[in-house]
């Protein structure tokens, strides 16, 4: 076995999500909220395909492909949504788009 | 011959559903000829019924025929079928013909009425009703027909559903019969569970004297609702509401009637709780005397007529009751006869006088319109049973039987001849005020004489046969010198009680100079107008409010009823079971409003929410472990 060992796999994997969830917590773009989010899936991506060479299972990296294929669909609808708001001139601000309150 | 019967009892069926589907497609006249039509056939099937009886021997006259097996349920099992016997066969040549001959009569009266073609629908069902009640071959299908005749009567009296009156009444009708037809029910479940079936025959049977009474008792409750005796009677001058032709069908061929035919039917029973059939003979009596005094004071033309009828049925009770059961059919069916000719003239005049019913703004109609005073001077006859009128044979052999049924039954001969008296005093003081004296000013500004068209022809030919029927009716049988109705009746119902030539005798003579007395004074008070009408206030308020038989049952069971549903809404419905349902709602929504301050509508805050609740989850999990 070459390389790394997995813990660093598994530090970058954590910094990457840690990066994301803080994205996520702090920024109020919708857009980069969503970058975030991307960046949260990816580190759980790695953290997965890390775990797969580990114990050289390859269900891992399936289910790896799996989870970017239903980013690239909620990126899809994410973008659109935003794309929407931002036509009929709806101010890009995830704390004023509050009018979901009960 | 069972063919005819089966006819007899579908025909009216057929014209029923045939103008209930045709709807608009048939023109009204067209709708009034199938019904009358099918009228007359039923009554040519009954006849024929009827000829092929005549060609059997006496032990033989009794012929079930059933169509199919209609409930079966254990051992028990009913069939679909009609029974054919002299009793049923008489009833039904009453019920289809004198039936056909008033539907006949609708043709004219009803023309013009918007919904004619109901109308003779329903004529025609209750026509079949009737039939089904008298051919049904067992207590089950009697009980169908019964009902069915309840359904029919609401219907028919309820006609002219945008007069509240007329709605009341029906409702009435149809409660009042619903007490009786539910104590039938009672008296057939005791008799299935002591007997196990419900065929004529088990009526023989040996029963304790408990069951027999109680069966008895429950059969008497349907008979007086049905025929509107005494304590159950108040539906019937309500029931005035109708049409006059449906006063008619209810008051002669069917509907009342029943009642009487059905103790016949079930005698068997009635003679082993004998205290149950004499009861039967004391409501009768009580009956006809309480109908003939309300009737002094009735001032509307068809309410005396209803009145006269109770009392007419109550004498057939005392008859029927007695044991007496040819002579009580024999009265049923000249009073039939005699019946339908006074509704039938009675709606002449109505008609003529522009619907007016009451009798006080009548006179002097005898110059107008001579015709119709014959016929209903030949009604009135028969009614109060002057020889040679039917109903002077068939009274007075009712009051002949009743002498031969000891102590109880001299009191009923003399209830009996007191009703004859009243009977002739209101029939003629109806018939002295309507027909007598001088044209009255509401009679001269709105009479019009019926035309000679086809509405003429149809009323007046009918009233004409009726006439006739009412003059010879009652020589069908005259006791004790011929008695054919009693010869016919006899392997049905063989009388109980045969009266001396004597009693026959002094029971004509009394009743006849009775009823010639009750002639006279009407004569004196309201034909001549000598004698002065006494005003007895309070008596005559006490009958015109009919013995307060309304306000006693207002007050026993309407009030009670009313006030109890009242403090039920009060004390339970509103406080537990409306609040308790109201409570809940409020308290749910309070629920809500708390958990929905949750609902911030920051999308950060849920994230903060799901990231930390993972965190702590991790956290926890990883110190358990």
């Amino acid at each position: 076995m070459n390389g790394p060992s997995i813990a660093w796999y598994l530090a970058v994997a954590a910094f990457l999500f840690g990066t994301g969830s803080l994205g996520v917590l702090l920024r109020r773009n919708p857009l980069i909220v969503l970058l975030s989010l991307e960046i949260m899936l990816n580190g759980a991506n790695l953290a997965l395909i890390a775990f797969a060479r580990h114990l050289g299972d390859a269900s891992g990296q399936i289910f790896a492909l799996a989870v970017m294929a239903v980013a690239a669909s909620e990126v899809v609808v994410g973008l659109g949504l935003i794309v929407a708001l931002n036509r009929k001139r709806v101010p890009l601000d995830v704390d004023r788009l509050s009018s979901l309150r009960g | 011959m069972i063919t005819g019967a089966w006819i007899c009892l579908l025909s009216p069926l057929a014209a029923a559903g045939l103008i209930t589907l045709a709807g608009e497609r048939i023109s009204r006249r067209t709708a009034g000829y199938v019904a009358t039509i099918s009228c007359f056939v039923a009554f040519g099937g009954a006849l024929a019924s009827f000829i092929g009886l005549l060609g059997r021997g006496g032990e033989e006259r009794d012929v079930v025929s059933t169509a199919w097996t209609w409930l079966s349920g254990g051992s028990y099992r009913s069939g679909f079928e009609i029974l054919v016997d002299p009793l049923s066969v008489m009833m039904m040549l009453i019920v289809s013909g004198v039936g056909g001959l008033i539907v006949a009569y609708s043709l004219g009266y009803m023309d013009g009425d918007d919904e004619e073609r109901r109308y003779f629908a329903y004529m025609s069902l209750f026509v079949f009703s009737m039939l089904l009640l008298v051919q049904g071959g067992n207590l089950l299908l009697l009980l169908a027909g019964w009902g069915m005749v309840g359904l029919s009567s609401y219907l028919l009296i309820g006609h002219w559903h945008e007069r509240p009156s007329a709605i009341a009444a029906a409702k009435k009708a149809f409660v009042m019969n619903a007490i009786g037809d539910a104590t039938m029910a009672l008296a057939f479940f005791l008799l299935i569970k002591e007997a196990g079936s419900l065929e004529f025959g088990i009526l023989g049977g040996e029963y304790g004297s408990t069951t027999a009474n109680l069966v008895a008792l429950g059969l008497l409750g349907g008979a007086v609702a049905k025929s509107a005796q005494l304590p159950l009677q108040t539906w019937l001058p309500d029931a005035m509401e109708g049409p006059t032709p449906v006063s008619a069908l209810i008051h002669a061929a069917t509907m009342v009637t029943a009642g009487v035919y059905l103790i016949v039917r079930t005698h068997p029973i009635f003679e082993q709780a004998p205290a149950i059939a004499d009861l039967a003979a004391g409501l009768g009596a009580g009956t006809l005397l309480l109908a003939g005094l309300i009737a002094l004071v009735q001032v509307d033309i068809k309410r005396v007529i209803a009145y006269s009828t109770m009392s007419q049925i109550g004498y057939m009770f005392l008859g029927a009751g007695l044991g007496a059961y040819a002579n009580g059919m024999f009265h049923l069916m000249t009073h039939a006869f005699f019946k339908a000719l006074l509704f039938m003239a009675a709606g002449i005049v109505i008609h003529a006088l522009a619907a007016e019913q009451d009798i006080r703004k009548m006179g002097g109609l005898r110059q107008l319109m001579p015709r119709t005073y014959q016929a209903f001077l030949v009604g009135s006859l028969a009614l109060v049973g002057i020889f040679p009128f039917a109903g002077f044979f068939s009274k007075d052999s009712i009051l002949a039987a009743a002498m031969d049924h000891g102590a109880y039954g001299y009191v009923l001969w003399v209830a009996g001849l007191a009703g004859t008296f009243l009977t002739g005093l209101y029939t003629f003081r109806l018939l002295f005020v309507v027909f007598w004296g001088e044209p009255s000013a509401f009679v001269r500004e709105h009479f019009h004489a019926i035309k000679r068209d086809v509405v003429g022809v149809s009323m007046g030919a009918t009233v004409g046969v009726l006439t006739v029927l009412s003059i010879i009716g009652g020589w069908i049988q005259f006791a004790p010198w011929w008695h054919p109705i009693e010869t016919w009746l006899e392997t049905v119902a063989e009388p109980l009680v045969s009266p001396e030539g004597w009693q026959e005798g002094v029971s004509i003579a009394l009743s006849l100079v009775l009823g010639l007395g009750g002639i006279y004074i009407a004569w004196l008070a309201y034909g001549t107008r000598r004698v002065a009408v006494p005003r007895q206030l309070a008596l005559q308020r006490m009958l015109e409010r009919k013995f307060y038989f309304d306000e006693l049952y207002d007050a026993l069971f309407y009030r009670p009823t009313v006030w109890a549903a009242k403090k039920l809404y009060r004390w339970v419905e509103e406080p537990i079971i409306s609040g308790t349902m109201r409570e809940l709602g409020e308290e749910t929504r309070d629920v809500g409003g708390l958990v929905a301050r949750l609902q911030t509508g920051l999308l950060r805050t849920y994230a903060l929410a799901i990231a930390s609740s993972v965190a702590v989850l991790a956290i926890v999990f990883i110190a358990v472990k």
